[in-house]
């Protein structure tokens, strides 16, 4: 019997272009030109998006995990959590997830 | 010419015929009305305030009358009218001047979109403002009462005017709407403040308005720096005490107060954006207003 996983969905930001933010003291605040909606983004949250922003293509949880670490040095957490951050974003329009 | 220039007959005189053109801050408002509680109000609240040519521009023109039904002879009462149209229901009668105030707000917070314009008392010490956003209850206007008369200058108690393009705050120096025991508290502390007599039975139950300091007045074509954010919370006995609040949370409670912080789009992102980073930001608890102001002044003197 073979065993197959599904493969991680990949998520992309809306442009960087239709996102305004400012980082303050680990704090972020998003507002969505597309959608109009201005959010409050935690520390990890920011982070995520700062990655998938400057992404060049759809990223994972674990791909945007591989990114943050090989830039700062720095881990920024479970891939789990990073993969309800995406999903979170998707809600809110922030990002999307690209076609397998 | 200011208000308190007119005779009693004069003021009446223009306020029934053609209109009072009274500015306020950046606005000028045509008044008419016949009823005498908004000739007192008028006469008591704004006798520092500009008065305009008679035929100059005014922003809005807006009148309080009765309404032209036989309701008039058997409860009285008053509707605000903009530009001849009533957005409101009609009130008691005794609650024009106060039907007049709430009236000229909701023209300032629905067509003053030059302005971001916050839901939030603003005074300011040396060119520096203090902004008090804050709920109804918050005790907002009960702090602003109580710095203005202790030397703050008034720059709004209601509506702070965020100028577009510096975030600078406009000042509109208007009468302060006091409710419920922050009256009484306000005599207390400010025996010296020129209060209207309360009115009972309203929506926000009973209001009485403070006359803005004549200073302030004086001052209302000088913008002023924002300098400190603070959300004020009346707890009945609380020590006086700042906690810090991050600028993120800040930006996003200041743009839940802002009434057309979604008209400016992202101007109005970017400007908030800039008040905050150049704000110290904070919620702020009180109980006694003498130990709230006291520990605004010691705010002010370190800056």
């Amino acid at each position: 019997m073979s065993m197959s996983t599904s493969p991680a969905l990949r998520w992309r930001s809306v442009p960087s272009e239709a996102i305004a933010w400012r980082e303050w003291d680990g704090e972020f605040v998003v507002r969505n030109e597309r959608s109009g909606s201005t959010h409050l983004l935690g520390a990890l949250a920011g982070q995520v998006l700062k990655v998938l922003v400057a992404a060049d293509r759809p990223l994972s949880g674990a791909d945007v995990e591989q990114r943050f670490a090989a830039a700062t040095g720095h881990s920024l957490g479970a891939a789990a959590e990073i993969d309800v951050v995406l999903g979170e974003f998707g809600r809110l329009g922030l990002a999307e997830p690209a076609p397998a | 010419m200011i208000v308190g220039d007119l005779s009693r007959r004069a003021l009446a005189e223009r306020l029934s015929d053609g209109g009072l053109r009274l500015r306020t801050g950046p606005v000028v408002n045509r008044i008419q009305s016949r009823l005498p509680s908004v000739l007192d109000g008028i006469a008591l609240h704004y006798a520092d305030h500009i008065v305009e040519d008679d035929e100059g521009f005014a922003d809005f023109h807006v009148r309080v009358a009765p309404p032209t039904n036989a309701r008039r002879w058997i409860a009285p009462q008053v509707r605000f009218l903009f530009d001849g149209a009533s957005p409101f229901l009609p009130l008691p009668a005794n609650q024009a001047f106060a039907m007049l105030e709430w009236g000229l707000n909701w023209c300032v917070s629905s067509h003053c979109h030059q302005f971001l314009i916050v839901h939030a008392a603003s005074v300011a010490k040396a060119g520096q403002a203090l902004l008090l956003p804050g709920d109804p209850g918050s005790g907002k206007s009960t702090l602003c009462a109580g710095l203005v008369s202790r030397g703050w200058r008034l720059l709004s108690d209601e509506l702070t005017l965020l100028e577009l393009a510096t975030g600078r705050v406009v000042p509109l120096p208007r009468p302060i709407s006091l409710k419920n025991a922050s009256i009484d508290a306000v005599r207390r502390f400010a025996p010296e403040a020129r209060l209207s007599a309360p009115v009972h039975d309203t929506a926000k139950g009973s209001v009485a308005h403070m006359k803005p300091p004549t200073e302030s007045v004086h001052h209302a074509a000088d913008t002023a720096q924002v300098r400190w954010i603070a959300f004020p919370q009346y707890q009945s006995a609380a020590p006086a005490r700042l906690h810090p609040l991050s600028r993120a949370r800040t930006f996003i409670h200041l743009a839940d107060h802002a009434f057309n912080y979604d008209v400016h789009g992202r101007k109005g992102f970017e400007l908030l954006a800039q008040v905050v980073s150049d704000a110290h930001c904070f919620a702020f608890e009180y109980g006694v207003l003498r130990e709230a102001i006291a520990l605004f002044d010691r705010l002010a003197s370190r800056a």
